[in-house]
């Protein structure tokens, strides 16, 4: 079903046009609105960063290895998460111009909004680049094994696309959904090897990793970017799993409750 | 030979739920938790079957309320049918005031985002750009955000865009009523031009004349139920009787 959506989008490369130009105009409205432009994405995690280092390095005395880059990388990861979850559970509501004059297919409204999202995530990528071999102070640096946040990307955006879907779907039924995600959210942060040590955090949620696909995604990420290593196959392996189930669901919903966005919303 | 179908719809129907919010204040909220506010049954579109053929110019008519707008957002994709089914063969335009805007951007990008949406890829819009703002007479305030326009302006700006870029299916709710008499003129010498030509179209309007002059065939809704289709002198005669 997935394979047949996308094929019929590039045959048709209207869409493909579409999707960049929806994407485009995203990114523009969410960055050039602001006085501090594209670079609120950068000072937004550096702001974490340094409130984290402060607490976790300083204060607790965790003892990471590089651990502003450590924290770097799960923080733009997790910050697109929420940017492409939380941020577009009213999706339907703000871009109903896009669908209630034409039959156009309500799945490139979230494909081109997550679109936007990547293009901020691959400009912190490349400071996360920078910034790990230049400023942090440390032996380890970017080994050809960084390649695998290709695919480890793919994962963390298919996995936002189905629950974007999941939240924004059950938003036409249930409004109280968008308090729902904000409570699991922050419960679901401090589920995720953000900021602990993976050690600490492994032997306190034996598993956990397992049945946190975000936990997964951001140890694999580590790996690949900052241990110069492959990422794990079992943990790479379930976490595709997870967002493939995941979109399936959500794409049941869209055809189930999104169909009726236009008249509920 | 059998003419190309451009719509097919078969047992269709739609009833809204409407619930009727008497809960007004948040103390009566509190004390009546479990008990949800009544909803309403509201059969806007009752069990019917047609056919529109590719090319055609159909009319729709009937008083207000009888079911017209509910009934072309369902043959226009755009919301779903409760029974039977809805074959669209094409992109479709669903047009009242204009088509889908988005207040946040400018004339310009909402140009580019509608006519995409409508089917066209960016080199084709590019080459009816001028167009399009042209008609518009918006030639001054293209890159100005459309929250700033007077609502003249965005309609006649969504009617352009409409016009410029078409779709394959289009429906087109009391257009005749978009912006100041100048532009009502050039609406009215557009639509005598060759713009539908080879187009599939349902006009939904209240002018006889006008449906008399384009729409080969014509429905008359009374009550959510498709009364007759076919001869439109026949419909417009129907029409008028229901209005005395």
């Amino acid at each position: 079903m997935i394979v047949g959506i996308l094929t019929d989008w590039f045959r048709r490369s209207n869409k493909s046009e579409r999707l960049w130009l929806l994407a485009k105009i995203e990114f523009k409205l969410r960055y050039y609105e602001n006085k501090l432009g594209l670079l609120w994405a950068l000072i937004k995690p550096l702001m974490d960063i340094a409130i984290y280092y402060v607490v976790f390095q300083v204060i607790m005395k965790q003892n990471i290895p590089a651990f502003a880059s450590y924290l770097f990388i799960g923080l733009i990861l997790w910050n697109f998460f929420i940017e492409s979850t939380g941020g577009t559970i009213q999706i339907l509501h703000s871009k109903k111009y896009l669908y209630e004059y034409s039959n156009m297919n309500k799945l490139e409204i979230y494909v081109s909004t997550l679109l936007s999202n990547s293009i901020g995530f691959f400009f912190n990528f490349v400071m996360f680049l920078l910034f790990f071999n230049f400023l942090e102070k440390g032996d380890a640096h970017t080994t050809i094994q960084t390649i695998w946040i290709l695919p480890l990307f793919i994962n963390i955006y298919i996995l936002s696309l189905a629950i974007s879907l999941i939240l924004s779907n059950i938003y036409i039924i249930a409004k109280d959904i968008t308090q729902v995600w904000t409570v699991f959210t922050s419960f679901l942060f401090f589920l995720s090897p953000i900021f602990y040590k993976l050690d600490t955090f492994k032997e306190s949620l034996p598993n956990f990793d397992y049945l946190n696909p975000l936990a997964g995604i951001i140890i694999n990420a580590r790996k690949v970017t900052m241990e110069g290593t492959h990422p794990d196959p079992k943990l790479f392996v379930f976490d595709f799993a997870y967002a493939i189930i995941f979109l399936m669901i959500g794409l049941f919903l869209l055809n189930k409750l999104g169909s009726k966005a236009a008249e509920k919303l | 030979m059998t003419k190309a179908l451009a719509i097919q719809a078969k047992g269709i129907s739609k009833t809204f739920h409407i619930s009727e919010d008497s809960h007004n204040t948040v103390k009566h909220r509190l004390f009546n938790l479990f008990n949800p506010p009544r909803s309403k049954k509201v059969e806007a579109i009752k069990t019917m079957d047609f056919d529109v053929y590719k090319g055609e110019c159909v009319g729709l008519l009937g008083r207000n309320g009888c079911g017209k707008s509910t009934l072309i957002r369902l043959l226009a994709g755009v919301f779903p049918s409760d029974t039977g089914q809805i074959n669209i063969y094409g992109n479709t335009l669903l047009m009242n005031l204009g088509v889908g805007m988005s207040h946040q951007l400018t004339a310009r990008e909402n140009i580019y985002v509608s006519a995409s949406v409508l089917g066209l890829k960016i080199k084709e819009i590019d080459s009816i750009f001028d167009q399009i703002v042209e008609f518009a007479e918006l030639r001054e305030f293209i890159d100005t955000k459309i929250k700033y326009f007077s609502s003249g302006m965005v309609a006649r700006l969504g009617f352009s865009i409409a016009v410029n870029a078409g779709a394959d299916i289009m429906f087109l709710d009391e257009i005749f009523a978009v912006g100041d008499m100048k532009f009502q003129e050039k609406a009215v010498k557009v639509f005598e031009s060759s713009w539908i030509e080879g187009k599939t179209v349902i006009l939904v309007s209240h002018t006889m004349e006008v449906i008399r002059k384009y729409c080969s065939r014509t429905a008359f809704m009374k009550n959510g139920s498709l009364v007759f289709f076919g001869d439109t002198e026949e419909a417009i005669q129907m029409y008028v009787e229901d209005n005395h």
